[in-house]
């Protein structure tokens, strides 16, 4: 399968000039750094890098990539920095959305259980006791809190959070995509220029 | 590293951390932004305490907690932005999707898990089938009292929960993964095994009647003092408020990667009931973790507990079983 129709999803991609006089030595031996931390291991041929990741720390500035290729090409124009970076960050943040999604399936089916077993346990219920008059202290009355009254009963099985994660997470994947992508960019230039 | 002797105990010998209140670092910058960081907390807990107080029935509901909740996040968040206490735990894109998903399944498949076999639904079964009312010891209390009740009978079993998650292997596999984050955020403490989020919210609370409002008043106090726990954000807490509550600076001594400050400050909420156990340690730490900080991915965090559970089984099978034989193969120093 040609995964290159929807491997857009968990990589990003990009480039960036190189100075006029910098060599791919040069270039990689700046980047070298980001390439040392806990848990990469990365090789590197005349013009291309590549690295993996792994358990990497949270404090890792590439910590949201798992591996990647880094290779400089050189063209009329100039040397050009060009990189494929995946993340299964990203991947699982694109799919999150659709496990809440079943999540809120699941409550559903099962209220639609309890409905059922309810209805038939409440026919041959007994008839309940009259509620008691919930007391409230001197203390509070005299500071003036409301009396108290019986709590309305809650929904048990309700979907809406399962919905609103599933939101969250999406709305997650379309930041995470645009500013991983930017953030990294950022300090690929940062690093290069040595600053 | 020689450490620091609190009572019997020599604190920081693996891992450096900042012992006693007189050491720990302040708020920098103007007077504006000291008096804020100082008064923020005890501000917010005074204001919790007078809206759920006062609040008419109509708005004094579970909805309401829940929005209050997700706003007094956002604006902690905020607040780690623009005043940090470590670099270091500076909340990233991938820390926020990770938190947010264990976040997400506490609300979800967590939620619904603990509807059929929380401790709420197993308590209603026993006084059912004991005929049993609640016991109505605290409901014609005043309402703060019966908050504080509340947050006491819950937190000191988790008090006790947790310290057992520290001394005995099986807890602890469930816990240990909790251990493994390197920073602190504010949804760092939704992070851990299901198994271990199901057994910490566990409590005896069920069996006492309430006022409903009592609940609620009790939801807002433990939100402005427990919340905390796990945040990156510097406050010049006042002294009572550090005396009292569990603190971001307890917390972290008890993240630390020092073995013997990782096995103080157990409370959730009231840091006088460690004082009381004496296993509270005043201080606080940076470096977080476990195994030098290895951070685990979501299927590690999900599986640990059972892998190690079954790589330990095997070992103790395998020794008992096998024991003698692997002792005899083992090589000697031909001398």
């Amino acid at each position: 399968m040609n995964l290159h129709f929807i491997d857009w999803i968990w990589n990003i991609r990009g480039s960036l000039a190189l100075a006029p006089e910098q060599s791919s030595d040069d270039a990689f031996g700046r980047l070298d750094p980001l390439f040392r931390e806990t848990g990469t291991t990365h090789e590197r041929t005349n013009d291309m890098l590549t690295f993996r990741k792994q358990n990497q720390a949270a404090q890792d500035k590439m910590a949201t990539f798992d591996g990647g290729v880094l290779q400089i090409e050189h063209g009329m124009g100039g040397a050009v920095l060009r990189y494929r970076l995946a993340s299964r960050t990203l991947l699982l943040c694109f799919l999150a959305p659709l496990l809440f999604l079943a999540f809120a399936q699941l409550t559903i089916t099962i209220g639609k259980f309890e409905s059922a077993s309810t209805a038939a346990a409440e026919k041959s219920k007994k008839p309940e006791k009259a509620d008691t008059v919930l007391q409230q202290h001197p203390i509070d009355k005299a500071l003036g809190a409301p009396a108290p009254e019986k709590p309305k009963k809650k929904e048990k099985n309700s979907p809406t959070a399962a919905y609103v994660f599933a939101a969250l997470f999406a709305a997650l994947y379309l930041v995470g995509r645009i500013l991983e992508g930017r953030l990294v960019k950022s300090l690929f230039r940062k690093s290069l220029r040595g600053s | 590293m020689n450490g620091v002797r609190v009572g019997k105990r020599v604190i920081g010998a693996d891992s450096p951390v900042t012992i006693g209140w007189e050491n720990l670092p302040q708020v920098e910058g103007g007077p504006v932004k000291r008096f804020v960081f100082t008064w923020f907390q005890p501000a917010v807990l005074f204001t919790m305490i007078l809206f759920w107080f006062y609040a008419p029935n109509s708005i004094a509901t579970a909805s309401t907690a829940i929005a209050i909740g997700i706003g007094f996040k956002v604006l902690l968040l905020a607040l780690e932005w623009v005043n940090p206490r470590y670099a270091s735990w500076r909340l990233t894109w991938k820390e926020l999707v990770t938190d947010l998903f264990f976040v997400g399944l506490g609300y979800t498949i967590l939620g619904t898990v603990d509807n059929y076999i929380g401790s709420a639904v197993v308590i209603e079964a026993i006084q059912k089938s004991f005929d049993w009312d609640k016991l109505a010891w605290f409901s014609a209390l005043p309402l703060l009292v019966q908050a504080f009740f509340i947050l006491l009978i819950f937190d000191f079993g988790q008090y006790w929960m947790h310290r057992g998650m520290h001394n005995w292997y099986p807890l602890w596999l469930t816990h240990s993964v909790h251990h493994y984050i390197t920073q602190l955020n504010i949804n760092k403490g939704a992070v851990g095994n299901p198994v271990e989020l199901f057994l910490i919210g566990l409590g005896i609370g069920g069996f006492f009647d309430f006022l409903p409002r009592a609940f609620l008043l009790a939801g807002g106090v433990g939100m402005a003092i427990g919340t905390y726990q796990h945040i990156n954000v510097r406050f010049n807490s006042p002294r009572w408020w550090l005396f009292l509550f569990n603190t971001t600076e307890h917390h972290s001594l008890h993240h630390s990667r020092d073995f013997e400050a990782s096995r103080s400050n157990y409370s959730g909420t009231f840091i006088f009931i460690d004082r009381i156990f004496g296993t509270c340690v005043d201080g606080e730490a940076e470096l977080l973790g476990m195994e030098g900080g290895h951070r685990m991915t979501i299927r590690e965090q999900m599986t640990y507990p059972f892998t190690e559970a079954w790589k330990t089984t095997k070992e103790l099978y395998g020794k008992r079983r096998y024991g003698q034989s692997q002792d005899q193969s083992q090589t000697v120093p031909a001398e």
